[in-house]
This record gives C-alpha cells, sequence and structure tokens, in this order.
C-alpha cells in the first residue's frame, strides 16, 4: 500500500500562537482518514495547509512523490489535492452545473466539451442532476453540501479533503451522505481525510483516525481504539473521565 | 462551410455582430450627415471604453471610478510615440493601449486584493493622483497647455470606421470573456474569490489578466480619441467625471452583462449631445438621478428592464461580489 | 521664527478638522457597513450653508454651526428613510449602495451649481485674517477655533458614544445587529440617526473648512478621500484612533510641502490613501467595532 499524501512535521504560528505543532500523517492510497479534535484543536488549519490556501510556518506535504508544500490553493487543486468547506460556499451566480463546471474546466485538463460531460456526470454521481440548471441558493443544506463535495469531484482529485460534511444534516440525509463518501472512495478511487464531528459517522468511514488537540498530535490509529484511548477522551471531556 | 467556431459561440450572436458592423460600415456611404458620422465615431470609442470598464467592474464586480488614468495615459503615450517617433497611428495606439494596460497592472495588482467598495475607493485615490501628476508632467502631457496631434487630411472622417473596428473588437471580447470557460472562472471570483481557487481557478492571474485587458482597452480608446479631437488635455483626458461616464453607461445599460454597457454608452452619448445643447447645466445631476433610479428599481439596468419584459429571470447577474 | 514649530502647530490644527470630518465616515461604516459617497455632498453642503447665512443674513458662521448640524442630521435621517435603507445590506448592497449615494452626491453638485453657480466662493468675516502669537509661531486665529470647535465636536462625540443609552445602543448595532433586535433594541431606527449624524458631521466639517478654503460644488471630493485616509489609518470609532490619524494625514501634507513641489502635495494623500488600502487590507477600516 502506497501513501498518496504525506504530511511531514506541519506546524503553524499565528503571531505568539502554535495552531498546529509538529503534525505528521500519511493517508493511504483507497483509504478514509479521519482527523478528529475538540474546537479549536487546528483541524481546519490542518487543512488549509494540505491543500495550500495556508502556507505552513514549518514542514513539507507530499502528494505521492511530489511536494506540494505552500503552493497556492489552485495549484494544489489542480495537483489533485481539493477541498470543501465546513460552511459551504458555493457560487451564488452560477447553477448548479456552472458550480461543477467551473471546476471541471480549471483542474481536469479537459477541452470544454470534455469537461462538461465530466461535471454532468459529477451531478449525477452525487445525485443533483435533476437540480443541475437551478441556482444554489434553492438547495437544503444536505444539497448544498453534496453540491460542494460534487464541485470538489469535478475536480478529478486523488485526494479529497472533506471539512464536516456531514454535521448539521438530519440523520436521512447524514446516512446518504455516508453512503456517497463510501461510493466517492470505491467507484471513483479517491482517497478522503475528513474532519467530523458525528462520530458514528467516522467509526463507519474511517480506517484509520488521527487526533488533535491543541495543534497537537495526540493519538492515532483505529477508530475502536481510539475511542477508549484515555488522552482521547481527556481532551474531549477534560481529564476526571478519563 | 462550417466553420471552426469554439462551441461556446453562438452562431446567432456572431451573426447579429457581423450584420450590425456591415451595417454600419456601410451607412457612411448612404447619408452624408457629417454631425452624425462624427457623433457616431465618438459613440463607437464610449462602446469600447464602456465594455472594458465592464469586464473589471461587471464581470469582476471590481467597481473602478478611476479608470480615466488609463485613457488619459493611453492617450498621451500614442501622442507622444506619433509626434516624437513617428510610429503610424494604429501602432501608436496599440503601445499606448499597452503602456495603459501596464500602468493597471502596477497599481491594481496589489489593489484587486481588496473587494467590493474598498476597491472603489483605492481606485478613486488612484485616478486623482495620476491627475495631478499627468497635469504636471510636461514631457509627456504638455502641462495644463495639452498636447497638439499631427492633423492629417480626412483623418477625422476616416476614423469612423477605425472606431467601428475597435467598438467590435471590444464587443467580441466581451462576449468571449463571458461565454467561455473563462467566463464562468470570472463569475467565480465575483462570487467568492478563496473558494474559486480552491477549486482549481488561477484567481490572481485571471483577475491581472482581466485588469490588462481592460486597461489596454480603455488606454486605446483614449489614443482614438485624441486623434479624433487632435488636441489633448490632461485635465479633460485624467479627468474625474470622465471615470464617472463609464461607470454610468455600465450601470445605466446593465453592469455584468454582455452588450449592456453598449447600449448604456449610446443612451449616454445621445443624452449629453442633446442635454449639453438644451441643459448644459443640469446634465450631472440629470445622470445622478438616472443612477438613483437605476440602482432603487432595476439594477441591471435597461438590460435587466428588458429581461423583465421578456420575463426572464437572471439571478446570475444580480449577485455582486463578496465581502472580506 | 522656528519654521518646524510652525509646520507642526499647523499640522495640528489641519488635523481637527480632518478628525471631524473622517469621523462621520466611519461612523456610518462601523455601523451600517456602508460607505457612503455622498459624504463630500455634505461636506459641500456644509460650506455653501454657513457661507450663504453669512452673506445674505450675516450670522457669524460659528453661531450658524448647530443649525446647519440639526438640519443635516434632519436630511441624514430623510436621505437614509427614503433611499439606502431599501437596498440590501451587507455584501450584495456594499456596490449597490455605493453607486446609489453616488448618485445623490451628483444630485447635489448639480442643485448647488444651479443655486450658487460654479463660481469659487470664500467665507470672510472680519476675523478671518487675524492672527496671534503661539508658542513662537504666527497663527490665525480663525484656525484656532476650527480646532477649538473640531475638538469639542469630538468630545461631545465621545461622551454620546459611551455614555448615553444612544450611543450604547449605536454601538451595540455596530456590533452584532441581529443579537440588537433580539434584546429590543430598534435596529432601523439606530440606522437611521446613525446616518443621520454621520451627515451632520459632514456638514459640520464643510462649514469649518469654508472658513479656511475658497470652494465651489467639486468642493468635498479631496476631503471625502483624506476622510477616507483618516478612517483606514485610524480604525473605526475610536476618537483617538481617528484623532492620531488626522494627525498624521496633516502632518504628511504639511511636511511634504518641504520635499516635492507644491503642486504635488495634493497627490500625497490620494498615494496614502492607496499604499494604506493596499498595506493594510486585513485591518481595513480596522476590526476593531466603535470602542
Amino acid at each position: 500500500m502506497s501513501a498518496v499524501l504525506r504530511a511531514d512535521g506541519l506546524s503553524k504560528r499565528f503571531g505568539g500562537l502554535k495552531a498546529v505543532d509538529n503534525v505528521s500523517l500519511t493517508l493511504d492510497e483507497g483509504r478514509i482518514l479521519g482527523l478528529i479534535g475538540p474546537n479549536g484543536a487546528g483541524k481546519s488549519t490542518c487543512f488549509s495547509m494540505l491543500a495550500g490556501s495556508t502556507s505552513p510556518t514549518a514542514g513539507r506535504v507530499f502528494l505521492g512523490d511530489r511536494e506540494i508544500t505552500g503552493l497556492p490553493a489552485f495549484r494544489a487543486a489542480r495537483g489533485g489535492v481539493v477541498r470543501t468547506h465546513q460552511i459551504v460556499r458555493p457560487f451564488a451566480n452560477l447553477t448548479i452545473f456552472e458550480n461543477a463546471v467551473v471546476a471541471a474546466v480549471q483542474c481536469s485538463g479537459l477541452d470544454h466539451a470534455g469537461a462538461r460531460a465530466l461535471a454532468r456526470e459529477t451531478l449525477e454521481f452525487a445525485g443533483l442532476a435533476a437540480r443541475r440548471n437551478e441556482y444554489p441558493a434553492g438547495l437544503t443544506l444536505a444539497g448544498r453540501k453534496r453540491l460542494e463535495m460534487a464541485r470538489a469531484l469535478a475536480c478529478a482529485p486523488k485526494v479529497l479533503l472533506l471539512d464536516e460534511v456531514i454535521a448539521g444534516v438530519n440523520p436521512a440525509e447524514a446516512q446518504e451522505m455516508v453512503t456517497l463518501i463510501l461510493r466517492i472512495r470505491d467507484e471513483r478511487k479517491v482517497s478522503i481525510i475528513m474532519t467530523e464531528h458525528v462520530m458514528a459517522a467516522v467509526m463507519r468511514l474511517c480506517e484509520r483516525v488521527v487526533v488533535l488537540d491543541a495543534g497537537k498530535l495526540i493519538a492515532a490509529g483505529e477508530p475502536k481504539e481510539i475511542v477508549q484511548n484515555p488522552e482521547v477522551i481527556a481532551a474531549y471531556l477534560g481529564k476526571k473521565h478519563a | 462551410m462550417k466553420l471552426p467556431l469554439p462551441p461556446w459561440v453562438r452562431p446567432r450572436a456572431l451573426i447579429a455582430l457581423l450584420a450590425t458592423c456591415a451595417a454600419l460600415a456601410l451607412g457612411p456611404l448612404l447619408h452624408s450627415d457629417v454631425y452624425i458620422h462624427n457623433l457616431l465615431t465618438l459613440t463607437f470609442i464610449g462602446i469600447a471604453a464602456a465594455l472594458a470598464w465592464n469586464w473589471l467592474g461587471g464581470y469582476l464586480g471590481q467597481v473602478s471610478f478611476g479608470h480615466a488614468a488609463m485613457f488619459g495615459l493611453g492617450g498621451f503615450v500614442a501622442a507622444k510615440a506619433e509626434i516624437s517617433m513617428g510610429m503610424p497611428m494604429v501602432f501608436a495606439w496599440c503601445f499606448g493601449g499597452v503602456i495603459a494596460g501596464l500602468y493597471a497592472l502596477v497599481w491594481g495588482h496589489p489593489t484587486l486584493r481588496l473587494r467590493g467598495p474598498y476597491f472603489s475607493i483605492a481606485t478613486i485615490g488612484v485616478g486623482e493622483a495620476t491627475r495631478l501628476v499627468g497635469t504636471y508632467w510636461d514631457w509627456l502631457t504638455g502641462g495644463s497647455s495639452g498636447t497638439s496631434l499631427p492633423m492629417h487630411p480626412n483623418l477625422k472622417f476616416t476614423l469612423y470606421w477605425y472606431a467601428l473596428a475597435l467598438a467590435a473588437v471590444a464587443m467580441a471580447a466581451s462576449y468571449a470573456l463571458r461565454r467561455s470557460s473563462l467566463g464562468l472562472a470570472l463569475l467565480a471570483i465575483k462570487s467568492d474569490v478563496d473558494a474559486a481557487s480552491d477549486v482549481g481557478v488561477s484567481s490572481t492571474r485571471l483577475q491581472d489578466l482581466v485588469l490588462f485587458l481592460s486597461g489596454a482597452m480603455i488606454g486605446v480608446c483614449g489614443a482614438s480619441y485624441g486623434s479624433y479631437f487632435s488636441y489633448i488635455e490632461p485635465g479633460d483626458m485624467f479627468g474625474f467625471d470622465r471615470s464617472i461616464s463609464w461607470v454610468l453607461m455600465g450601470v445605466i445599460g446593465g453592469i455584468g452583462t454582455i452588450a449592456g454597457p453598449a447600449l448604456g454608452a449610446i443612451i449616454f452619448v445621445l443624452l449629453r449631445q442633446y442635454l449639453i445643447a438644451s441643459y448644459p447645466q443640469l446634465y450631472l445631476g440629470l445622470y445622478g438621478i438616472l443612477l438613483v433610479l437605476v440602482i432603487l428599481f432595476e439594477p441591471l439596468g435597461l438590460t435587466g428592464l428588458s429581461l423583465r419584459v421578456l420575463r426572464r429571470a437572471r439571478p446570475d447577474l444580480i449577485v455582486s461580489g463578496s465581502e472580506t | 521664527m522656528d519654521r518646524f514649530a510652525e509646520l507642526v502647530i499647523a499640522s495640528v490644527l489641519l488635523a481637527g478638522l480632518y478628525a471631524t470630518m473622517a469621523y462621520g465616515l466611519g461612523l456610518i461604516y462601523g455601523v451600517l457597513r456602508i460607505v457612503n459617497l455622498n459624504h463630500g455632498g455634505m461636506i459641500m453642503a456644509g460650506a455653501y450653508a454657513g457661507w450663504y447665512l453669512h452673506s445674505e443674513y450675516g450670522i457669524d458662521p460659528y453661531l450658524s454651526l448647530l443649525p446647519v448640524a440639526a438640519v443635516s442630521f434632519l436630511l441624514g435621517i430623510a436621505m437614509y428613510r427614503g433611499l439606502v435603507h431599501r437596498l440590501p445590506r451587507g455584501a450584495a448592497g456594499g456596490v449597490q449602495s455605493l453607486l446609489l449615494l453616488f448618485g445623490v452626491w451628483l444630485v447635489m453638485r448639480n442643485v448647488a451649481y444651479l443655486l450658487f453657480t460654479g463660481n469659487d466662493q470664500t467665507l470672510r468675516t472680519s476675523y478671518s485674517t487675524r492672527a496671534a502669537v503661539l508658542a513662537g509661531a504666527l497663527v490665525s486665529v480663525n484656525r484656532v477655533a476650527v480646532f477649538a470647535v473640531a475638538l469639542a465636536t469630538l468630545i461631545i462625540l465621545h461622551i454620546l458614544l459611551t455614555r448615553t443609552y444612544l450611543g450604547k445602543a449605536i454601538r451595540a448595532v455596530a456590533q452584532n445587529p441581529d443579537s440588537c433586535t433580539l434584546v429590543g433594541i430598534r435596529v432601523e431606527r439606530i440606522y437611521a440617526l446613525t446616518f443621520g449624524l454621520g451627515t451632520a458631521l459632514a456638514a459640520i466639517a464643510g462649514l469649518l473648512g469654508a472658513t479656511l478654503f475658497p470652494f465651489n460644488p467639486s468642493f468635498g471630493a479631496g476631503e471625502l478621500l483624506k476622510s477616507f485616509v483618516v478612517v483606514v489609518l485610524g480604525g473605526l470609532g475610536s476618537v483617538a484612533g481617528t484623532a492620531i490619524a488626522a494627525l498624521i494625514l496633516a502632518a504628511v501634507e504639511v511636511f511634504a510641502i518641504l520635499f516635492i513641489p507644491a503642486y504635488l502635495t495634493a497627490a500625497v494623500g490620494f498615494v496614502l490613501l492607496v499604499l494604506v488600502l493596499v498595506l493594510r487590507p486585513g485591518g481595513l477600516f480596522g476590526q476593531r467595532v466603535l470602542g
């Protein structure tokens, strides 16, 4: 099994604050890696550094053998690392289809017709095909989260970084979302790193989980081990529960 | 025979553009009214400038109040090139345009990180600073006494076709910038510049490209304007009122639409000719009232009005840029 | 006489006017998130109001300050209720309100032109040319008076914003309008009052400016830009920040005379504006909101 994305000693300081402190992680091809931790643990900063929108103070990021540390976001995306946002950011002035087309045109290297075909096919995959000519404002939150994922998928990524795509939707929709994520891995052959607060989803989806607390990596392993880990419990619930 | 057209070109649009141009190009052969002939020449220059302004103001949602800086620079550089270096007119225009485009990049590249109102405010500063420097830079502009260009017999008459070509190029560019895949990327940037980068749009480079094109086209317009009047003066070329006029054309015609600003330019030029003749002291206020009415009741201007008449909703045009 | 001391005093006196001018713009932006492009129009209107009352009825400009401020306050409220209020707020409304208020400015310029022609006017009083010696430098009495009024205005404003219920409500709305609705503050009313307050400040600044500089219907454009520089430099709402920023701008302008040709000094403010905007893109109008 080969590593598709690898981060070595990533750190990010904002002034005196160490938002992320010496975090290393490896994503194996065809796997889903969970990145969890309490609010403010540095998950989003970690994502930003992996996806290129923030350059790390120290440490390196590799996509396969290629170093992508500090590349601008659009280069990382074209290279195959694409992120979604916890608070969805659809292009409100474009139709759902056009949202996907922008991504496909910019990242896939296909021509006009090819990119449109990819976008159409991606929307079908994500279950949005019927509404492709509508504007994102008409979608429910779950729908917009789906669009956020579809748009990222239209980039034809090797690695998808999903930032809390399940939190906030109702249980039935969450179930569908879990299915969709599994299909992205299996049918699209995309490796995934996801942050998530819904632990049930993490348990079902992730083969491995790494836990951040206060910017530091405090545990890594299988989900079942992680939830037993005293340090992890302490991080979430406080010392006396550990 | 099938023309090798890019897939985003609607044949109907191409035919419409070609037919309009052909009709306008042949028009002067059918009438001999010099007043109308010259008014059309100025209208064409206005159309090209308004469209160029709209690439930045409409497509990217970055409203510039300082485009006269490039208009003036293009005009004076072209004049200088023609007079001192003996450059042929059209080359001088292009040279002026390139310099103007580069100047737009110099101030615009750092400034474009600002979004919405902040960018607009910065452009006021840029425009006014350029005007002041231009007014006192004798070597380039001739100072407050201005610059006279060489007069060619019949030039003013033939400029009609040059100006028409300019407007046609601007129109085609407007269409291409909007309808090609680039257009979607620009709309994405307008909506959310960071999210656009996250899906592979090279936001900075595209914004710079649009800025350069917009500045260069406005510069060429300034150069052609200079050739038309054969005398230019910095207070007029760099004037704030000039920058405002493109804002008005864009807003009246329909900001962010493909052809709206051209419509706005036509209305603007005609209105000005009529108003200056009849009510020279009222035209500024009337533009103000027009601006207020359009913003309050029809943010997409005349284009929005006609779409409304045709009962077609276009939310893609209404949403304006995000703030950071 | 010490040239340096003279320039320092000139900077300080000018800064008073700049601070008043800028505070109105910053207040409206801070609370409504709207850039009031008509700020320049109100500065111009204030100048003409003071000049008209003086030349027609012989009223001293300092006596007409209060009535002019009061009328402008009401005018500002009317403008808010009639126009600005109708636009969407936030991201979509940003550019729209900018253009709308710009249209209002054009109309006001045209009205001034129709009423008073485009000629330069000056407001001359019996004490316009009187001077006194201050710290070894010769200083115009009127400039000192302008400074004193500006200072008093800012102090009153500061007290209003920090000590009164209305002021606290304004600051609360600036922070979070939604929460204000929940605790029963009538947000729309606060918006209208704030817009009126900012408008009145612009008129006061214009009236004060008229006693110093000649003016015409385009008066206010340069002042608008200077207000931007101060707001951007000083952050929002803090009187001290505004005062320091105004002092920086005034000093840069005054001292620029020593280094660059006089005709280019006006460009200094514009260049400063662009530099500040570009170099402080994050802290633009300051993250700090009022106080």
